[in-house]
């Protein structure tokens, strides 16, 4: 090939058309913000939804802009499926990275154990853990971007009351956010005057749940409240069905999850009710389409309420970061004054201990389908 | 009555897979003295093998279940080459740990090949209920049951009953008296590891339908089945077989009579109180008479 001046001045034409036309990438030096996300061991099942909501904030803040020009760089570490680890690698960020703001895990037991770290490290974080005393330690640096499990256990017991049962029976995964919300739901539903007829716990590595499911029957439970991660609560509901009960089940978010549904039939789905986060899918319209279509185009999978929660609280960070810059304790005072930001999934209101989300939903499988439908709302006092 | 017969069909189920996996565990100790830690990941293994064949590669089920089974004899013959060959001469401790890492290569490598989702194993049973006084009783529990008691009679049929059986209990018992007798003992070595993963590979097959395929599944049936082994007794199969049915059966039952948050604790406190008062367990021999 020859090259001319008049392809010199083409290609020169092309370059600045090129540049002219495209979005407004970030470009100059990053913005490193921290995420500590359980990448590896059982726990990833819910992190992978989070790093890939966190990829896609990364990208979507960046193409429109950055902060002031400045793109953002999530640096990522994992938390693996144990407290220690979750502790090591939110150290190595401060250590290494030193972000403005880091993200923290969904669960309880890794927040609980990393919380004195992010005080003594003083800088603002977002986690979806949903034992209340997370926010008891939390020393007004860590914000709550998924319900507390408390006000997850009011909506349950608040559902309860809907459905008319008056002998309700609990099962729990044993760890802190399943002792944590059945004993909430046992107190909420006692001050109902339908204290419950049974508690069954259960092992976070069991498979077999058929000496609990059996207990609750002998205790005559006209209800069943589960308190459960994905992959054991899809199990419970199976194994419930196999064993014959068809009493109604009011189940935690996890079970409502995408990796929980694609494990059930319609028939495990049915008389479950889900009181979860927020209800993912694309008929509710507006961004929430955007956000579920996009994400099932980039990952082949449904994006769900935890992966979401990171999302939008990917969005107020940024937010923040435009409004006041990258001193942490600007950045923990203006995410602390928001109380009605409109995230995709919620409208989120930090109260005085950090946590932003006031409210669940319930939701139900339509009948012989997997197709999930919003049954309401519920926002205790 | 309904309930108790439930409960026995489900912690007869389950410890049926905790006495194969104990199986493996103790064919390649018995035969190698190696305590291998990554048993439980050869299981998840067997249960994934499932998955590529027969959910990924869509075969149908026989077919399917014999190449999960092909694949699962391959991945033993390549642990052994692999990882105990260059490993041999070391101190038994080194292997030991050498096992574990690879167990958690194995989980993480899963990890990275089938994603973080679980998979629901299709069962040649699935869906198939039968009411036994009063009792709602899967057929493909009840399938498990009776797989492991073939699975046993088959490796009691091998062991005692052919020239390859024979060899390798001959090379368990004294490795260098077997050499002397001109066994080809590193062969017999390789079919003790082969052994091992294709056993594990059956009791992976079994579980998927009745958990889900999950790549963490093997950490507890790793711990249930060494509970297996050493309430048992290490080196014995017929205390792999009645120590796994005693922990499944443990398990269900505690849960239910005793206290669900409790019956881990009622299993390994039970594996402890062995370790202290018999450790050679139901079936093992005391340990000085060992040759």
């Amino acid at each position: 090939m020859t090259i001319n001046r008049r392809t010199i001045l083409s290609l020169a034409a092309g370059t600045a058309l090129g540049a002219a036309i495209r979005p407004a990438f970030a470009a100059g030096e990053p913005i490193s913000i921290g995420a500590v996300i359980p990448t590896t061991g059982p726990m990833s099942l819910s992190g992978k939804q989070y790093f890939n909501t966190l990829t896609m904030a990364e990208e979507d803040i960046n193409k429109a802009g950055g902060i002031n020009g400045r793109p953002v760089k999530f640096v990522i570490q994992d938390a693996g499926s144990s407290n220690s680890t979750a502790v090591s690698a939110f150290m190595k960020l401060i250590q290494e990275t030193k972000p403005p703001f880091a993200f923290l895990t969904s669960y309880s037991t890794q927040n609980l154990a990393t919380a004195p770290e992010v005080v003594k490290a003083k800088i603002p974080v977002m986690y979806a853990g949903g034992a209340d005393a997370v926010a008891e330690s939390s020393n007004g640096w860590m914000f709550r971007i998924r319900p507390t499990d408390s006000l997850a256990a009011r909506g349950m017991a608040q559902f309860v009351k809907t459905l008319k049962a008056t002998k309700p029976g609990i099962l729990y995964i044993q760890n802190d956010f399943g002792q944590g919300g059945a004993q909430a739901a046992a107190k909420l539903l006692e001050a109902n005057g339908t204290a419950p007829v049974g508690m069954e716990a259960y092992g976070q590595n069991d498979k077999d749940f058929s000496a609990q499911i059996l207990r609750l029957r002998q205790k005559g439970a006209d209800v069943i409240l589960t308190f459960v991660y994905p992959a054991d609560g899809a199990l419970l509901l199976r194994q419930i069905k196999a064993l014959g009960l068809k009493t109604p089940i009011v189940a935690s978010s996890a079970s409502f999850l995408p990796a929980a549904l694609q494990l059930l039939s319609p028939a495990d789905l049915e008389n479950v009710w889900g009181v979860i986060d927020t209800f993912v899918d694309a008929s509710v319209g507006g961004r929430m389409t955007d956000f579920t279509t996009r994400y099932k185009a980039k990952f082949g999978q449904d994006g769900d309420a935890y992966g979401l929660a990171y999302y939008d609280g990917a969005l107020l960070l940024a937010e923040g970061l435009k409004k006041v810059g990258t001193d942490p304790e600007k950045l923990r005072d203006f995410i602390a004054s928001q109380k009605s930001w409109e995230g995709i999934g919620q409208t989120f209101s930090f109260d005085d201990k950090g946590n932003g989300v006031p409210g669940v939903v319930v939701v139900k499988a339509k009948p012989g389908t997997k197709t999930i439908e919003l049954v309401e709302r519920i926002r205790p006092s | 009555m309904a309930d108790l017969i439930q409960l026995l069909t489900n912690g007869l189920a389950l410890g049926s897979v905790y006495a194969l996996a104990a199986i493996g565990f103790v064919i390649v100790y018995s035969a190698t003295g190696v305590v291998n830690f990554a048993a439980g990941q050869f299981v998840m293994l067997g249960t994934f093998a499932g998955v590529a064949m027969l959910l990924n590669a869509g075969l149908p089920m026989p077919v399917g279940y014999a190449a999960a089974l092909i694949a699962m004899a391959l991945f033993g013959a390549l642990f052994y080459l692999v990882v105990y060959l260059p490993l041999r001469t070391s101190p038994v401790v080194t292997v030991i740990i050498g096992t574990v890492a690879i167990g958690i290569t194995l989980q993480n490598a899963a990890l990275l090949t089938f994603g973080s989702w679980p998979f629901r194993l299709p069962s040649p049973f699935e869906g198939m209920m039968i009411e036994v006084a009063g009792a709602v009783v899967s057929v493909h529990a009840l399938a498990v049951v009776a797989t492991t008691a073939v699975m046993i009679f088959l490796l009691w049929l091998l062991l005692h009953r052919t020239a390859i059986g024979i060899a390798m209990r001959a090379v368990a018992q004294d490795v260098k008296a077997a050499r002397l007798m001109g066994l080809r003992v590193q062969w017999l070595l390789a079919f003790s590891w082969i052994l091992g993963a294709v056993l594990a590979g059956v009791a992976g097959l079994m579980l998927g339908p009745m958990w889900f395929a999950d790549v963490n599944m093997g950490d507890p049936i790793a711990l249930k089945a060494f509970a297996a082994t050493v309430i048992g007794g290490f080196g014995s199969l017929p205390g792999a077989i009645a120590g796994g049915l005693f922990v499944g059966l443990a398990e269900v039952l505690g849960a239910s009579y005793i206290s669900s948050a409790y019956k881990d604790l009622i299993a390994f406190g039970i594996m402890i109180l062995f370790l202290l008062v018999r450790p050679q367990g139901i079936f093992g021999e005391p340990i000085q008479d060992r040759g």
